[in-house]
Formats: structure tokens, sequence, C-alpha cells
């Protein structure tokens, strides 16, 4: 009989995994069940994070160990929602936190955004990072356009630019590496519907762009040098000099554009623009939304919030909280999700009531194919060993296939 | 030799590591383990040696709870003449102009102070093959292995 609380986590990615790393930290005792629809754990850091930034995914490793040190448990592809109720969920753990995250891009919210050839950066990562339920790559065409002024918007250029050589390390997989080469781009322009200076870019994925091989930046509308010009300012103005010998594709920032209309009949042929010196037309074989993400419609995310008790310190009602982008809005970077994890699992922990009779994670035993920690570790097994010699992994991409490796071998 | 594994950490990786350090270290040793944010650089002695684990973050700039230590450090002016110290860098040489750019200012803050450094800065790099988790055993060993005589009574 569990003495101390059985505590649920909805979500596998790094809101998710940062708090059951606190609340064990606080309280070693703890039964930390960490729940995610997909076979495999970590989200954002497996199918958001650029393929060519391993920096930031080595967040993956601190997780692993809540896995392996700490105690908490994986339970992997089960939908939250579908496979097992939120009400039935809640009537198993004495608390149930829903860190699911928000992964459904935005939408521009003008005439045409719903034209073929018009994509969501989210959608596309997710196609590109081999995410088992993505859509196909798209054809970009010649000349795509990305609408965002965000970093995730810079990595979606700085993917879409590099050539071949320059994912050495990265675990980009062999489809969309050829679908990269196949790609026949010859410009990409960002259009940001702020002045330069309100641009959410960091100057160093700016920078980041002034090394790419193939590439030659082209900035315009940043006005004369100055002494206070903001950092990304001063980046942009650096990557917009800096002249690239063999460019091969021309990368343009254009700012205080706002699109009106995406134009075309059964597909992207021009963006139209609202801009300070009138309307503006800007022929366009695709166009890439990076303009910030909202609830995908699995949990009642609108309702639950609205209901909260305390929404700020993520208490949705008696027994059930939020963490991450799901609470608090899509916002907020990865260190963000750990300074905010130690507070959420006090609140947590001073909000949850033990009762010994909860069943905890024995309703998921009537689940078919639910994938522990032991079986994520054979498909992470596979995927490194399966890796070519640039690459640090492969990734297996159909839902079947993960689900294959981690089932434990037959004993013969 | 009492020792002191101090980390400055932004994402939780120099953490990590400096928990592994701490792990490995105290078969032999009595070691404490310390967030640089709630380290009182005036309580910083000669009798401790301290091992830093500090990583990079952005442009170059110190980790998140590096940076009260580093604005106490400037305020306090302390003389950390007997103080000691090795330190394992982390950065990503994807953004060469700020390699290890966190590590290095920490190091300079608090050799500027008067304090001591032992040993090369390790630079590890998170574009590279290796994890830091391992690097920083071999480092730390040969670290203390130079520091031992300077602690011998």
């Amino acid at each position: 009989m569990p003495a101390s609380p059985q505590i649920a986590i909805v979500g596998a990615g790094p809101a998710g995994c940062f708090l059951a790393q606190a609340l064990l930290r606080t309280s070693p005792t703890l039964h930390v069940d960490v729940i995610d629809t997909l076979p495999v754990p970590y989200g954002l850091l497996r199918y958001g994070v650029a393929t060519d930034h391993q920096g930031t995914k080595a967040v993956a490793r601190q997780f692993a160990r809540v896995f392996e040190r700490q105690g908490a448990r994986f339970f992997g592809n089960v939908h939250i929602g579908r496979d097992v109720t939120l009400d039935a969920l809640r009537a198993s753990y004495d608390a149930v936190v829903l860190a699911t995250g928000l992964h459904q891009d935005r939408r521009l919210g003008v005439p045409g955004d719903d034209l073929p050839g018009v994509i969501g950066a989210g959608a596309l990562t997710r196609a590109l990072y081999e995410h088992p339920d993505a859509q196909a790559l798209p054809d970009l065409g010649t000349h795509p356009v990305v609408i965002g002024n965000g970093n995730v918007a810079i990595d979606v250029v700085r993917v879409l630019l590099k050539t071949q050589s320059e994912f050495d390390g990265s675990d980009l997989g062999a489809g969309p590496g050829r679908w990269l080469d196949d790609n026949r781009i010859d410009s990409l322009t960002v259009f940001g519907r702020s002045p330069a200076a309100s641009a959410k870019f960091d100057a160093v994925m700016i920078r980041e762009l002034g090394k790419l091989q193939n590439v030659s930046v082209r900035v315009s509308g940043l006005g004369d040098p100055a002494d206070d010009d903001a950092p990304v300012i001063a980046a942009l103005r650096e990557v917009g000099e800096s002249e690239s010998a063999a460019a091969g594709t021309t990368l343009e920032f254009c700012f205080s554009m706002q699109v009106a209309q995406i134009i075309g009949d059964d597909g992207v042929t021009a963006v139209r623009f609202h801009t300070p010196d009138g309307p503006l037309e800007w022929p366009a074989t695709s166009v890439i939304t990076a303009i910030g993400f909202e609830s995908n419609p699995d949990l009642p995310r609108s309702d639950l919030l609205r209901h909260a008790t305390d929404r700020e310190r993520g208490i949705l009602g008696p027994g059930l909280f939020g963490a991450g982008w799901f609470c608090h809005g899509p916002r907020g970077t990865i260190p963000d999700a750990r300074r905010g994890a130690a507070d959420m699992a006090a609140t947590v922990l001073e909000f949850t009531e033990v009762d010994p009779k909860k069943a905890g994670a024995r309703i998921f035993e009537s689940l078919p194919d639910v994938v522990s920690y032991d079986g994520w570790q054979r498909i992470d097994n596979a995927e490194v060993h399966a890796a070519p010699a640039t690459r640090v992994r492969q990734k297996l991409t159909h839902r079947r296939e993960l689900l294959s490796e981690a089932r434990p071998e037959e004993p013969s | 030799m009492k020792i002191s594994v101090l980390f400055g950490t932004e994402t939780g990786t120099a953490e990590m590591v400096a928990e592994d350090l701490q792990r490995h270290l105290l078969v032999m040793n009595d070691v404490k383990l310390a967030n640089l944010e709630d380290v009182d650089p005036d309580e910083l002695n000669g009798d401790e040696f301290y091992l830093v684990v500090c990583s990079t973050f952005g442009d170059g700039e110190l980790p998140a709870t590096a940076q009260p230590f580093a604005a106490r450090l400037k305020k306090q002016q302390p003389d950390l003449s007997a103080v000691r110290f090795g330190i394992f860098g982390m950065g990503d040489s994807g953004y060469e102009a700020t390699f290890n750019f966190g590590p290095k200012t920490l190091a300079e803050m608090l050799t500027d102070a008067g304090a001591k450094q032992i040993g090369e800065r390790a630079m590890h790099d998170a574009s590279g093959r290796e994890r830091p988790e391992d690097e920083v055993i071999p480092w730390a060993e040969k670290v203390l292995a130079e520091a031992a005589p300077l602690f011998a009574d």
C-alpha cells in the first residue's frame, strides 16, 4: 500500500520531466508516473528542437536519470482522453498534472490561410524530425516565404538552407535529408509584422545564419547603425553584411510587413502584405507560418483553464494541475520550464491528499502496447546503433516500428 | 582534502555533471555540493578545494545560477587570495565566438579577486561526441592530483 502520493504527469516533454525531477528531488518516495501519447518520451526535445542543436537536446540525459535513478516510471503510447479518460485518470491518482504542451500551429487568420502550400512551422518540423503522426513533407518550390519573427522561424530557415555536410553530428533522418537535398529553393524570405527592433529572435540565432555555407543574407529596413542598436539589430546588420562567395540561395529579412491575404487558386502563388508604404504583393511558392502555437483538441484545455482554481500557480481543480505551456501559454524556453518546476512541485505536494485506495498505474494494465522506460531504452539503443557515421541517431519513424522495438525479446 | 563541488547552470546539465562528480568523489572524500546561486563569496575559504562546474548560455553569458554569485562577487569585492579552485567549463563550439565564455568569465572573476586556479580550465563541447559527465571525472582526478600537495598538512 503506497504511503506517499501517487502522481500522474501527462506529457513527457520538458515541462513534465522537469516537474518529475523536481517532485522526486523534493520527496524521493513519491510515486511519479509520466504518461505520453507517443511510444517515446521527451516530446519537444525529440520532435521540436532543431536536429543540428544537439547541445540543447542534452537535457534528455537529465531526464533519463529521472527514470533511471529517481524512480519515475514511463507509460508511453497511452493517450489520455482516448485510451483512458481524464476522469478515470483522476480517479486513479492522488494528483494529475497536465503538461501536454501546445503543438498546433496558430493560423494566420487571413483569407487563403488554408490554401495548399501553407504549412505551419510545427507541422513542418514534425515531418522533418520524423514524428510518427506527421504529415508528408511538402513541396516548397523555389521561393518559399516564412512568416514570423521568433526563434522557431530561424530554426526552420537554418535547417532548410543547410547543405548535407552541415548536418554532421545531427540526428537528421535519411528521408528528410534527401528531401532537403531535392529542394530547389532559390530564395527564402522571412517577413515580420513588427519593425526589426521588436523581433523576438535571439541575436545568437541570427549570427548562426551568418555561418551557413551556401547562403547570402540580405536584411532591409534596419536604418542607419546606431550605438544603442539592440543586440538582435546588431546581429542582423552583421549577417546582412557578410558576403558568401558561392552563395546559391538568398535569404532575405523584411520587417513591418503584415500579411493581408494568401493568394492562389489551388495553391499559393503570392502573399499580399500591408506595409507602411501601402499594399505589396510578393510572389511565393509556399508559405511557412511560425507565429506561435495553440491548443490541440484532445483535452478540454480552455474549459479546464477557465474553471481553474488558481491558474497562475497551476491549480486547475481538486487534485488536478497544469504545467508548462499547457497552463501558461506558448511562451518560455526549456530553461524556463526548469525554473518553474521547483515551485510547481511544492504546489502539487501542498494541495495533494493521499488516498491509499487509488489504483495508480493499474488502470493501464488492460491497455495494449504500453511502452515502459525499458521499452524506450530498447528503442533508444536501436536508434543509436543504427546511426550512420555522420549522425548521432537514426530515428524509427513509424509507430508500429517503435512499438515493435519496444517489446522485450521473446525468450527462445 | 575537503572538497566542495559548486555549479552554475541554466538548463540543469551542469548540475547533473556536478552531481555525478560528487557521487564519484564521495567514495574517497568528504564532498559538498552547492548551487552557485546559494553561495556567498565571503564564505569561500582556503581549507576547502573548490571544483566548479559552469556552463555557457546565450551569447557567451554566465548561466542563470552563476549570475547572482557573480553579482555578489562584484559587489562584495572579497579577498579570495586563500582560495584555490579548479573549473570545468561547458559550451558549444557551434557558437565559436563565445565558446566556453561562461566559465571563462567566472574563472577570471575568481582570479581577479585573488583566488588561484589549479589545473587547466576544461572546455567541454556540446557539439562534440564526448559527454560532460564522462569527461568531468578524469579532469577532476588530474586537478585533484595537482591540488593534493597544496592541501597536505
